[in-house]
């Protein structure tokens, strides 16, 4: 027991060193990939603006907006907190992040647990009730609306509900500078929050409630939940103390994953509701060639799944502790 | 298993419709261009007019014919999605397979690998690539696919872990089979079911993506697809033009991912309910 | 489901108080609460000289915080801190009386201390909109009066110094060595009629607060505010701005819901820019043939849906006074320009497109998507114009890169045919030397043409003639010889138009000639004031 221990421990500390690894890897590419990109800040600043610089001024600003301190420079920072400043809003780039972050975070934060809590809960309940006209039905719907992409969605809501009905604003994350009690504000932020939220909803609901009834449906059928049926244990309490229990571990991993598309798959409904975000806020930069604001975004959008990733790793074992080898 | 697998297949509804769905787009693709009663590409005509018995779509703000549009636009959008779609697999069950069969250092390296490519943002990739160097529509659909592949070969991985322990598989390791033996005689058409659902998720991801990417303006725009069509169609959001213009290319992107998903989720049904694969769904 | 019906309920009444409120608490002349300006792109930077972006929209946002020596209305220049200006070309030199009572925001009083300051600073620390070559010095002569000495004579001294120049408040400024890094609330304090309050970067919007000790009057409305939104017709018709850029079809719609229209004058022009310095778009012929194979109308009937007007070869707009009515100009005729490629050598092939040497005449066209309002919106110029070229039997290849890399290939010379666009041509004909002078080399949209030693003389006598009608006749032989040479093909310029909402009891309109340097953009501060 006491060898097994410490062989596990060892085991976990490894996969950290690993991913440790891997993460100064990520922070490398953060760092170089952004200063391939063609052209440069001064370029995709001036070049087509309404000044015509000189010779002198326009070497005089590439100078004042290139820093070629190396890669050992940029990490030394790094620990120091320190993410430079932005080229474009002349701001540290840590508090361009504080900004904007809060947003991506209430949009996708909410739509994650909105659609994994329900979708979870739905999940479970359907598969109780297999077979069911009513379970047919709902799985059917589902089905159908997995197939439907964010796209589509948002800009069918966007049409409908903003432009033609206008019960929903079409841009913005609240009413700029209204000056309104705390709770008016909310309420205002909910209202913005709708469409773009209720997109993200529709997009990954259905996979969630058809995975957890999958799982669900193939832990049902083991010994142990016979075993505890015989044993006369309340039906509720088997549904989500025993079967549930086992069902969870393939969400996580589909959050984990879903995580990884973050930036990318929260571009297009930000894009499409003009609601702000991480996505544009990257969008934006590779456009103004904005160096230090790539490098951050992207890593610490990277960093995150790295992490959600190694957790997870991590976790497996304790949600399921079937799991012998690591997955 | 093989035996009923036609017979049991084809009383699902939900294969049944997504089969009878690709076989239609399939002919549209095989056909289409044939049908395009137009060239999509010829400016000629009145901008944004209403559909008449000419022009079944109408036409769009730079005078084109919408439903020949829409003709090219379905074939640009599914090769880009089955481009993808079978380079990922291939490689994602590759790498998953050695991973998972020889483990060790070469399966750490290779899942790490598959952590970092995961964690990068698609679309700065992407974005890298379409101003460095001036990719072809072919070109992007590979670098999708270099990002996509981790999640096909985890799941082949885990599986590959669990077959290791067969029973079968370890006679056949204890008589002498090689490893690329073993690999390829037991552990890869063992798990054929897995490589249809996986190709199924990956390209209806790949589609979604192109349609993204198109939205977002990183394709070239005189190359018909769906994304740009909803694009171009946005910007005239004020006008008469939801039902022949706008409606359209949502109505066949989302049919396109409808029957991946319909044949994915039906064939993860039918063939093996224990691999859980909505999990690759998910990516 | 039903929870969802019951917010919406309750969100609907909330957002019908709030437009009461905000309707009825406001009569026709006094303070108006605020006024809000939507804008599709957002972020334009923060409002002082050195860190706003280069373009009009970041301009404008500064203008509300610092006032200028002159400014400009819908007639042309206006008084501002200066209450009067003079040439005198003995002392070659402008002199300014200054207005008098002028505070700063932070209540310290203005003088000519801080003009002289200004113009010594921005010789210091370059701010490109104001180009400080010309000017040797400024000088004070007491409290109210200043003189900005030249070093030559320079005509566009009044569009490009006196009407531009943000005038800085030394006492906080003289302190400060890196004007990029000041983050301090203080590096926005200015004379103008708002005071910068907010910045909000991740949303793109802006917040202003009325001045009230503006020299000129109280602002007319208290807050100004600036909302990031995309879809203007919705914006203006919910309310939710007052003011914004619209496309010309929306106009109508608009119209109907008691929208005032703003149309302005032709100032921003659409352009093919040709890389002149090789072969064969080195040959005027050859650059000729591309005109006349080009079809500006088609190009505004397809891409814009007629929309637009034909540009003038000359790049000065037909709006600008000193537009050249007998510019050469190109009438589209594909049979002229086969003919000038044939007499070049060119021999069609089988499929009816030129070859030389047996080497096939295949051109590369760049385009980028940028619009008057500075977004990047994609259009099908590209698509037309490969049309054209290929009618007339040049084969294509028309490429579509993001933004920035196209800006990088133009400025390395890096590429063939390149769609750029850009405004100024209603602002002073110094805009020429900008769009010809091949010292521009930091520009994408400049032609950078030094082939035509004629033009360059030319060019450099236009701006440093100070009788106006002198000045006329160089710069219509500019546009002459410009429109022959076609170092670059100016293509069209695309209908411009703004509404707003009458009911705030705001004009708005197009300023004379455009904002500062010629911005086309209807927002001019005095709209507020006067």
């Amino acid at each position: 027991m006491n060898v097994n221990s410490t062989h596990q421990i060892s085991r976990r500390l490894g996969l950290i060193l690993i991913f440790g690894l891997a993460a100064l890897i990520m922070t490398y590419l953060s760092y170089s990939l952004p200063r391939l990109l063609p052209g440069d800040f001064v370029t995709a600043m001036y070049a087509g603006s309404d000044v015509t610089l000189t010779v002198d001024q326009e070497a005089e600003l590439r100078a004042y907006y290139t820093e070629e301190a190396g890669f050992c420079n940029y990490l030394l920072k790094l620990v120091k907190l320190d993410w430079g400043y932005s080229y474009a809003f002349l701001t540290p780039v840590s508090a361009l992040f504080l900004e904007t972050f809060p947003w991506t975070l209430l949009l996708l934060g909410t739509a994650h647990i909105i659609s994994i809590s329900i979708g979870f809960i739905a999940g479970v309940e359907a598969s109780w009730r297999q077979g069911t006209r009513l379970e047919k039905g709902i799985v059917g719907g589902m089905t159908l609306l997995e197939g439907i992409p964010e796209i589509s969605t948002g800009v069918i809501l966007l049409l409908i509900f903003a432009l033609k009905l206008q019960w929903f604003p079409a841009a913005g994350a609240e009413t700029a500078y209204a000056e309104v009690s705390f709770w008016v504000r909310v309420l205002d932020i909910g209202h913005h929050l709708a469409l773009p939220l209720i997109t993200l909803v529709l997009a990954y609901f259905p996979g969630n409630f058809l995975l957890a009834r999958n799982s669900m449906m193939m832990i049902i059928k083991a010994p142990f939940i016979t075993t505890a049926r015989a044993k006369g244990l309340p039906d509720r309490r088997i549904r989500y103390a025993h079967a549930a229990r086992n069902a969870l571990l393939p969400l996580a991993t589909r959050f984990g994953l879903r995580l990884a598309f973050m930036i990318t798959g929260v571009l297009v409904v930000e894009r499409i509701h003009s609601y702000p975000g991480l996505g544009t806020l990257l969008f934006n930069a590779i456009q103004a060639r904005d160096l230090p604001v790539i490098q951050a975004v992207v890593l610490i959008s990277s960093l995150m799944v790295l992490a959600i990733i190694l957790a997870l790793e991590l976790v497996y074992k304790i949600i399921d502790p079937r799991i012998e080898y690591e997955r | 298993m093989n035996v009923d697998l036609n017979r049991n297949i084809f009383q699902d509804t939900w294969f049944l419709t997504g089969f009878l769905l690709a076989a239609v787009f399939t002919i549209t693709i095989l056909v289409g261009p044939m049908l395009a009663p137009f060239d999509p590409w010829d400016m000629s005509f009145t901008p944004i007019s209403p559909p008449c018995a000419k022009h079944l779509l109408g036409i769009n703000d730079g005078g084109q014919d919408i439903f020949s549009e829409l003709l090219f636009a379905i074939r640009n959008t599914v090769f880009f999605g089955l481009t993808s779609g079978l380079v990922a697999l291939g490689v994602g069950v590759i790498i998953g397979l050695v991973a998972g069969w020889f483990g060790g250092l070469i399966d750490m390296i290779l899942m790490r690998l598959a952590d970092v490519l995961l964690a990068i943002p698609a679309i700065m990739i992407l974005i890298l690539t379409a101003a460095l160097f001036r990719p072809s529509p072919f070109m992007l659909s590979l670098i999708l696919a270099g990002l996509m592949w981790p999640t096909i070969s985890k799941t082949i991985r885990a599986q590959t872990l669990a077959k290791r322990e067969c029973l079968h598989v370890k006679a056949a390791a204890r008589i002498g089979g090689g490893n690329w033996y073993i690999i390829r005689r037991h552990l890869m058409p063992e798990m054929f079911p897995l490589y249809l659902i996986g190709f199924a998720s990956k390209t209806r991801m790949a589609m979604f993506m192109e349609a993204s990417l198109a939205f977002l303006g990183l394709f070239d725009p005189t190359r018909k697809s769906l994304g740009l069509m909803i694009a171009y169609a946005v910007k005239y959001y004020y006008m008469d033009i939801w039902w022949n213009w706008l409606f359209p290319p949502i109505l066949c992107l989302s049919l396109l991912i409808m029957t991946l998903t319909f044949l994915a989720i039906s064939l993860e049904k039918i063939l093996d309910p224990r691999l859980k694969s909505v999990e690759l769904l998910s990516g | 489901m039903k929870n969802l019906k019951k917010i919406l309920v309750c969100k609907f009444a909330l957002l019908m108080m709030l437009t009461l409120l905000g309707t009825a608490s406001f009569t026709a002349h006094a303070q108006v609460d605020e006024i809000r300006i939507a804008d599709s792109k957002g972020d334009w930077g923060y409002p002082n000289a050195y860190r706003h972006y280069p373009r009009g929209p970041g301009y404008v946002r500064m203008s509300w915080v610092y006032d200028t020596l002159i400014w400009k209305d819908e007639k042309g220049y206006i008084p501002a801190l200066a209450k009067s200006w003079t040439y005198d070309p003995k002392l070659l030199s402008f002199i300014f009386e200054l207005n008098q009572g002028i505070k700063w925001h932070d209540g310290k009083a203005f003088s000519s201390s801080d003009v002289v300051f200004t113009v010594e600073y921005f010789k210091k620390h370059p701010y490109g909109w104001v180009p400080m070559g010309d000017v040797s010095g400024a000088k004070a002569v007491g409290p109210n009066k200043v003189i900005i000495k030249l070093n030559r004579p320079y005509a566009p001294f009044l569009a490009y110094v006196g009407g531009v120049m943000p005038i800085l408040p030394k006492h906080i400024w003289q302190n400060i060595n890196d004007p990029k890094k000041c983050n301090d609330s203080k590096c926005f304090i200015g004379t103008g009629p708002y005071k910068f309050i907010d910045f909000n970067k991740a949303k793109g919007t802006y917040l202003y607060e009325a001045f009230n000790n503006y020299y000129q009057g109280k602002p007319k409305a208290k807050r100004l505010i600036y909302i990031k939104a995309g879809k203007p017709l919705m914006t203006l018709s919910t309310g939710k701005a007052d003011l914004a850029n619209i496309k010309p079809d929306m106009a109508n719609a608009l119209k109907k819901k008691g929208m005032i229209i703003l149309k302005n004058a032709r100032g921003w022009n659409k352009k093919l820019m040709i890389n002149h310095r090789i072969a064969p778009f080195s040959s005027k012929r050859f650059r000729q043939a591309l005109a006349c194979a080009i079809n500006q109308q088609e190009i505004i009937d397809k891409a814009h849906r007629g929309f637009g007007y034909p540009a003038s070869f000359g790049l000065l707009s037909p709006d600008h006074e000193f537009y050249n009515p007998d510019t050469p100009t190109y009438i589209p005729n594909p049979a002229k320009a086969m003919e000038i490629l044939e007499s070049l050598g060119y021999k069609k092939d089988a499929k009816g497109f030129y070859i030389k040497d047996s080497q096939p005449l295949k051109v590369q066209i760049l385009s980028s998507n940028i619009t008057v309002a500075g977004d990047s919106v994609a259009d099908r110029d590209g698509e037309v114009i490969k049309q054209q070229f290929e009618a007339v039997g040049i084969r294509v290849d028309l490429v579509n890169l993001e933004q920035a890399t196209t800006d990088a290939k133009v400025k390395k010379w890096d590429f063939n045919l390149a769609i750029s666009g850009h405004g100024g041509l209603l602002g002073d004909a110094r805009i020429l030397n900008r769009m010809i002078n091949p010292k521009a080399t930091g520009s994408v949209n400049s032609a950078r043409f030094g082939a035509n030693k004629k033009l360059l003389k030319l060019l450099k006598e236009q701006v440093s003639e100070m009788d106006v009608e002198k000045r006329r006749a160089i710069v219509y032989k500019i546009q002459e010889i410009y429109a022959d040479e076609v170092p670059a093909i100016s293509l069209y310029y695309p209908a411009s138009m703004a509404a707003y909402n009458p009911k705030k009891g705001i004009k708005w309109y197009y300023t004379h000639g455009g904002i500062g340097l010629g911005i086309p953009i209807s927002q001019n501060k005095m709209s507020l004031i006067k």
